[in-house]
């Protein structure tokens, strides 16, 4: 992180809150709790499924407050909830796709509350959410693959920071392909697609995933979702 | 009393073309920065206030508003922008892990570039491509590049690196820090650095016009160089990885110091 200057200093602040706002529920951390409950891999052995889809949905808890919380003392607080449930949910199995997930959610809150430790924690979210599509691709509708997505279009780029523009759309492609009529995924893909220049392909899946949403049944996860899709639409121009 | 109604308009303007983030969630910061530095100034609590903005034309917006009193700007910004927007140099930020001054390097795909006229039909991709004066005039002043080179703002650095390695007519101009962990990719031996640039400010902090009356310029200077020399300031320089500020040491030209007596001239890069 030494060596940039005073203004990538700003900059880097900006994108590191901007990247922990990708933690937050709108797009990560969604799954309801019969999804949760629904990706604990079934048969592993040694593991309170239960425990671990409260651990999991307490994350995502943690995660919902966090994002509607202004106090930044309270935010603290949260992330170390988050964690401290995402460590126990990875002690009771290490390889639960929702554990390593969760703990990816939870080190997107604590980047948020410590921007400044931005480079290592963006870095675990990373490998914390490659584990857990290797165990469940499909986990919360792809989200490993559509999270880290997020995370490498929107984190600074090398060499401040795991930011990978290349990578992040690799990972929306793979977020699309495994779950394509689920409105985030073609999101990220929009986000990606118009991050490397082609606006062409940004607002063909931006209009995709307004027809997607669109398509839904009403409610506050539906109504995000055509707000992005018009958002990006209108910026695509 | 107009005075204090000016203080109370000032604005300064943060812009940083080419490197990520939003304004939005950078305000916390700049608002840090701008209440330290009015109390290093000895300005009145909440006479000065700060916006920050990561792209060339909304910085330059931004800058022609009324109210934008200081702009802290990257060099390539002030080499591009100081005549239109007549800025005048206060101070030069001093960088943790940087100093005052940095080289930009040139990077092209092994055995390509030999010599700035083995560039011609190549573009030149940097984080500094808003710049073309300050990328062919500061970085490369060494060589006569080419006129119909084409020079590329970009932000994603890395994919132009994969650029250059494939094998396309691409050459990347690198920051310091971005140079020094060129080893650090898996396809450096790749790439091959083929020309440094001398030492150049990383970035200043300038007069907007004459929109800042010269004894306040002045006391705001002197409240910049003292911030890095006590530990009051020091939240607000670390969030920026700021050290502290010098007085402005631009290439072939020193910038003088201000004094109340002296109308301050324009200090052109």
């Amino acid at each position: 992180m030494k060596g940039w200057s005073a203004i990538a200093g700003v900059a880097i602040m900006a994108a590191t809150m901007g990247v922990a706002c990708t933690f937050a529920p709108r797009r990560a951390a969604t799954a309801p709790a019969s999804v949760v409950r629904g990706s604990v891999p079934e048969g592993a052995p040694s593991v309170d499924a239960r425990s671990v889809e409260e651990r999991a949905a307490a994350i995502k808890a943690a995660a919902d407050r966090s994002d509607h919380e202004s106090d930044s003392k309270v935010r603290a607080d949260l992330a170390t909830e988050a964690n401290s449930n995402a460590d126990a949910c990875l002690a009771l199995d290490p390889g639960a796709a929702a554990c390593q997930y969760g703990k990816a959610v939870a080190t997107g809150l604590e980047a948020r509350v410590h921007p400044a430790r931005a480079g290592g924690l963006l870095g675990s979210m990373l490998q914390s959410l490659g584990k857990a599509e290797a165990t469940d691709p499909n986990y919360d509708k792809a989200g490993p693959a559509r999270v880290r997505a997020l995370v490498l279009i929107r984190a600074p780029g090398w060499p401040l920071g795991p930011g990978d523009i290349d990578a992040g759309l690799a990972a929306a492609r793979r977020a699309v392909a495994l779950q394509p009529g689920y409105p985030p995924n073609v999101l990220a893909l929009a986000e990606a697609l118009s991050k490397t220049g082609d606006e062409s392909g940004a607002r063909e899946n931006y209009a995709h995933a307004l027809d997607l949403a669109q398509s839904l049944p009403s409610g506050p996860e539906r109504e995000d979702w055509l707000h992005d899709a018009e958002e990006g639409l209108r910026a695509s121009r | 009393m107009s005075i204090l109604l000016a203080a109370a308009a000032s604005t300064l303007v943060f812009c940083a073309p080419g490197y990520p983030g939003g304004a939005g969630d950078a305000q916390p910061y700049v608002d840090q920065f701008a209440k330290a530095a009015a109390a290093a100034a000895g300005w009145p609590a909440g006479s000065l206030s700060a916006v920050y903005d990561p792209t060339e034309q909304g910085g330059l917006a931004k800058l022609n508003s009324a109210d934008a009193v200081l702009a802290f700007v990257p060099y390539p910004f002030y080499v591009e922008h100081a005549a239109q927007l007549h800025l005048t140099p206060l101070a030069q930020a001093d960088i943790a892990g940087t100093g005052t001054k940095e080289k930009w390097t040139l990077v092209a795909k092994n055995g390509r570039v030999t010599g700035a006229s083995s560039l011609t039909g190549y573009s030149i991709a940097s984080v500094a491509g808003y710049s073309p004066e300050f990328v062919r005039h500061s970085a490369l002043s060494a060589w006569e590049v080419p006129a119909n080179v084409k020079i590329e703002p970009v932000g994603q650095i890395l994919s132009a690196l994969r650029r250059v390695a494939s094998g396309e007519q691409v050459v990347v101009l690198l920051d310091q820090t971005q140079a020094a962990a060129l080893p650090t990719l898996p396809f450096a031996s790749d790439l091959k650095a083929v020309m440094q640039s001398p030492e150049l400010p990383v970035a200043i902090i300038a007069v907007v016009g004459d929109r800042l009356p010269a004894a306040r310029a002045k006391t705001f200077q002197a409240g910049l160089l003292k911030m890095g020399q006590g530990t009051e300031a020091a939240d607000a320089l670390g969030s920026l990885k700021l050290q502290g500020f010098v007085m402005p040491q631009l290439p072939g030209d020193v910038a003088k110091p201000l004094t109340g007596k002296r109308p301050m001239a324009i200090t052109k890069p």
